[in-house]
């Protein structure tokens, strides 16, 4: 029997459903392996039982702790799609702020109705099996992984920084254009799309295990950005990952 | 230097491409290790020596180098010991009799048999090293009268992790081979030795001038085993090590085994302790 | 040797002469500040002045990524890789990625000779030209002039804006067959090219710096400001290491074991499973690609095995100099020296 596979959406921008959705070619292909039996934004249908389930967004709020607590315990694999869920991604930044600042910014007077969490990793609540990292992830690296759980196999880890891809493209560096790059200490994977494109690294995919952080600030402040613009491009996406 | 004039076209190789071969038998022997028997395609041996390896693939999954554990003299197939730790291995895992599984190789040196005709083994195998010392063992108990002395330390984090229970049960009743089994940590039904492998070294007896000693085992074990056989006062030349780096090809040019200057797949994975004692990166 | 005056403005109508013998493969322009070779589709688009390509001519050879069987899973069987061996030109090649080239030669053809990179160098014909030493070059002082002919076919050297041509072998003379636009000439020497980065010493004098460069206190410092991206490596022309990996199509049923360039500047090159990192630290890393250069392959080969391209120096991010670290090894030794001198 093919792997029952489930969709869920947390707090999230949705980019990352939207993007599995344009697969079209490749659509069919994936269906050979895998039955979609809950995909939020594509049918109804709901299971007790999934093989393996693909979160999306992070966990920001009691009732998203409790669901996610629910879908761990009907699923064998857990997956975490894109940074939201990865790290905490873009979410994770108002974590920088005290939580009732936060409250109050967003919700203003009402901010007594809505509980709210620090933005959370999915991990940070419930065992993740593995992770598709990205803003938005990439079709691509969502299909090597679901052909790895198809074949059995571990899926990719990312060890190797943005740059390899780069540089493996011969793409002009983007330092030697004037820009201020994360490549150097950000997890490969994407292909260096961004790069590619002439579009500075952002640090999408999350800060590689072991960064030099002093080294990485250095470099970019001494081409041309203040130090405090620096720490809060590396925030972006990783406010939970990276101490400053 | 090697210049491109100086090779000829049918000097070149092949590197990556594996040969097919089946598997005749397989065993998962513990929780985390299974042995198998394999074949080459129309038979031929495999041509290795004890201390050797292979690199074993899977379409899709990948390719990791591993010992080969059979003696060069069983004849026909050979066998691989394999402990599931990762990608590769956690597939390898499913493969039964019948399947067939990629071999490139057997690559680099094993242990320089010439030199051990007629002295006294001494076998120090770490866990899983025991798989590339079954293969010297073997060749050792299969050509009993050319050797010495066959003494076997071997190791284990736990009793359940102990492998070739079978042999070591042979290896204990015959009275030309002395082994010496320890556990770090023992179950209620273990009688034998506890403890790291070094504290099986201080009772042992050598004759320092015929003895050989072949090591193998995780990374951390290597310095105190010979530290230990040093204030045993073996001669450092008398000292042979199996050495695990990471490794991609197999054959000298993906750069990822070098220690220092030397490749592992090359040069090694068997070494003499004096070639390596100089490198910083060895032990 | 031969020598003929060439007219700047009569190069493109040599690159397309030359195109009789294979595919021309010449440096080109790349973004806003760089270059890579490339085949040249239109002569005029060749540039005949450039510091250096971003890739190394190396990647001609040796691919960045590169297939090296396709396989079925279903059959459990693999296919193999027909390496072409078209015959090629390489124009305006720098002295020091020729020599990097022969270097390349001994990495993947000594020991085991690799079928791939042989077939890929076969029939490949080379055609130098000098260049004008940026802050970065320093190939002078690992033994490599600026016209060092080894290795060529043909060399173009620049004199007041136009050129001398070289003819250096059969295969060069034949490529001139027919090629009415150069005139025999007397070789002059050209002044006034000078490196402008140098190594202090000369290069027959490291292997014995780097015997005591071990546990210097200059590979910290360079850790400290290294941030592990690896263009070091992945730009050098000699470096080789790589990976392999197999990757699976859509359909789950076929797919190709590739393998890429690599680079022991990575923090998980040397990582096994279960955790052991037998390089784990910066230090050990930066000291091993300083080490690659300058001692372990020298010592067996006698020449250094950094070509002074300029490279590594150039594309890293945190502005880490090879010469500069050379230079302050150099400068430690001489200090040690001393102390060791003056307490005798
Ligand atoms: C000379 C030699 C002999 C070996 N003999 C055996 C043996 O007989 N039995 C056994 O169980 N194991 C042996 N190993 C270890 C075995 O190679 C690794 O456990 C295996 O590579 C893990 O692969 P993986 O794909 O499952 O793990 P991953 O962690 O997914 O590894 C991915 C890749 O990294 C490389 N790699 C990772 N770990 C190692 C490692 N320890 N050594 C070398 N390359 C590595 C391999 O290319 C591997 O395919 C030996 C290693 C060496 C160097
Ligand atoms: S553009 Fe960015 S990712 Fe590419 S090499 Fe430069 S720093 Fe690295
Ligand atoms: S290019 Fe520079 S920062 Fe990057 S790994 Fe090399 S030395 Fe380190
Ligand atoms: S494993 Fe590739 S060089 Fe040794």
């Amino acid at each position: 029997m093919k792997p029952q596979v489930a969709f869920f959406d947390f707090t999230s921008c949705e980019g990352c459903q939207l993007n599995k959705l344009n697969f079209e070619n490749d659509l069919l292909d994936i269906l050979k392996h895998v039955d979609i039996v809950e995909f939020r934004e594509a049918m109804d249908d709901k299971a007790d039982h999934y093989d393996i389930a693909f979160i999306e967004g992070s966990i920001t709020s009691p009732s998203c702790v409790e669901r996610i607590h629910d879908i761990r315990r009907r699923s064998d694999i857990l997956v975490a799609l894109g940074s939201c869920a990865v790290n905490g991604g873009v979410n994770a930044m108002k974590n920088l702020h005290p939580i009732d600042e936060v409250r109050e910014t967003v919700y203003g007077d009402d901010k007594y109705l809505f509980a709210t969490l620090p933005a959370m990793a999915v991990s940070s609540v419930v065992k993740v099996d593995y992770e598709v990292r990205g803003c938005p992830m990439t079709q691509q690296d969502f299909l090597k992984l679901l052909i790895a759980l198809v074949l059995g196999k571990q899926p990719p880890k990312y060890g190797s920084p943005v740059c390899v891809e780069c540089k493996l493209k011969e793409n002009e560096c983007l330092y030697n254009r004037g820009m201020v790059c994360l490549g150097p200490i950000t997890r490969g994977g994407c292909d260096a799309v961004c790069p590619s494109f002439g579009q500075f690294c952002t640090g999408c995919r999350g800060i590689l295990d072991n960064p030099n952080i002093d080294g990485m600030l250095e470099v970019m402040t001494s081409h041309g950005i203040s130090l405090d613009e620096a720490k809060k491009r590396m925030l972006l996406y990783n406010s939970n990952e990276v101490q400053l | 230097m090697k210049r491109l004039q100086d090779v000829e076209h049918h000097e070149t190789e092949d590197l990556y491409y594996p040969t097919m071969c089946k598997v005749t038998g397989a065993k998962q022997i513990t929780e985390m290790e299974k042995w198998y028997e394999l074949e080459m395609p129309e038979g031929q041996s495999l041509g290795h020596g004890p201390g050797q390896f292979v690199e074993v693939s899977a379409f899709g999954i990948g390719e990791a180098p591993i010992s080969i554990s059979s003696s060069p003299s069983k004849n026909g197939k050979f066998e691989l010991c394999i402990r599931q730790v990762g990608t590769l291995t956690n597939v390898l895992k499913n493969y039964e009799t019948g399947d067939m599984m990629g071999i490139r190789g057997p690559f680099g040196k094993g242990f320089p048999m010439e030199k051990l005709f007629g002295k006294d083994i001494l076998v120090v195998a770490g866990g899983i090293g025991l798989v590339p010392l079954r293969s010297l063992i073997n060749y050792v108990l299969d050509n009993r009268k050319d050797f010495g002395r066959l003494i076997i330390l071997y190791g284990a984090k736990t009793p359940s992790e102990l492998l070739f229970t079978d042999e070591l049960e042979t290896w204990k009743d015959r009275d030309d081979v002395e082994l010496h089994v320890t556990v770090d940590q023992p179950d209620e039904t273990w009688k034998g030795n506890t403890g790291v492998i070094t504290t099986l070294i201080p009772s042992l007896d050598l004759k320092l001038n015929t003895t050989i000693a072949a090591i193998t085992g995780p990374p951390v074990m290597y310095k105190f085993v010979v530290m230990s056989l040093k204030s045993k006062q073996l001669p450092d030349d008398q000292i042979y090590l199996s050495l695990e780096r990471r490794m991609k090809c197999g054959v000298g040019k993906c750069g990822h085994c070098q220690i220092n200057g030397v490749y592992c797949c090359q040069d090694g994975p068997v070494f003499n302790y004096v070639d390596i004692k100089p490198l910083e990166e060895a032990l | 040797m031969e020598c003929f005056s060439l007219l700047r403005s009569d190069v493109p109508a040599l690159i397309d002469h030359l195109r009789d013998f294979g595919e021309v493969i010449a440096p080109h322009g790349k973004g806003d500040v760089s270059y890579s070779f490339e085949v040249v589709r239109d002569s005029s688009d060749v540039v005949l002045d450039y510091n250096r390509t971003l890739l190394p001519l190396k990647k001609m050879f040796l691919p960045p990524v590169e297939k090296l069987m396709g396989f079925s899973l279903k059959n459990e069987s693999f296919e193999q890789v027909e390496v072409a061996i078209a015959p090629r030109v390489f124009f305006g090649v720098h002295s020091y990625e020729m020599q990097s080239i022969l270097r390349l030669d001994h990495s993947m053809l000594s020991g085991s000779a690799e079928s791939n990179y042989f077939k890929r160098r076969q029939s490949s014909r080379f055609l130098g030209i000098s260049f004008e030493p940026d802050e970065f070059h320093f190939s002078e002082s690992v033994g490599i002039v600026i016209e060092e002919m080894e290795g060529f076919d043909l060399f173009l050297n620049e004199v007041d804006g136009d050129f001398q041509l070289y003819v250096l072998t059969d295969n060069g003379q034949e490529m001139l067959n027919g090629f009415d636009k150069i005139n025999l000439t007397e070789p002059e020497i050209v002044e006034g090219r000078h490196f402008k980065k140098k190594i202090r010493y000369h290069y027959n004098r490291l292997p014995r710096v780097f015997q005591y460069a071990y546990h210097s206190d200059v590979w910290a410092d360079v850790a400290s400001r290294c941030v592990g991206c690896g263009a070091c490596t992945l730009t050098c022309p000699t470096c080789f290491c790589f990976d392999v990996h197999d990757h699976v199509e859509v359909t789950a049923e076929d797919g190709m074991r590739q393998r890429s360039w690599d680079s022991c500047m990575l923090s998980t090159f040397a990582e096994v499973a279960g955790g052991e990192n037998f390089r784990e630290k910066t230090i050990n890393r930066t000291r091993h690609r300083l080490f690659r250069k300058f001692k372990y392959i020298t010592d067996e080969e006698g020449l250094p095995w950094c070509v002074g391209c300029g490279r590594c120096t150039a594309f890293c991010p945190a502005g880490i100099s090879m010469p500069d670290i050379v230079n302050e090894l150099i400068q430690e030794d001489e200090k040690a020296q001393y102390h060791r001198t003056v307490r005798v």
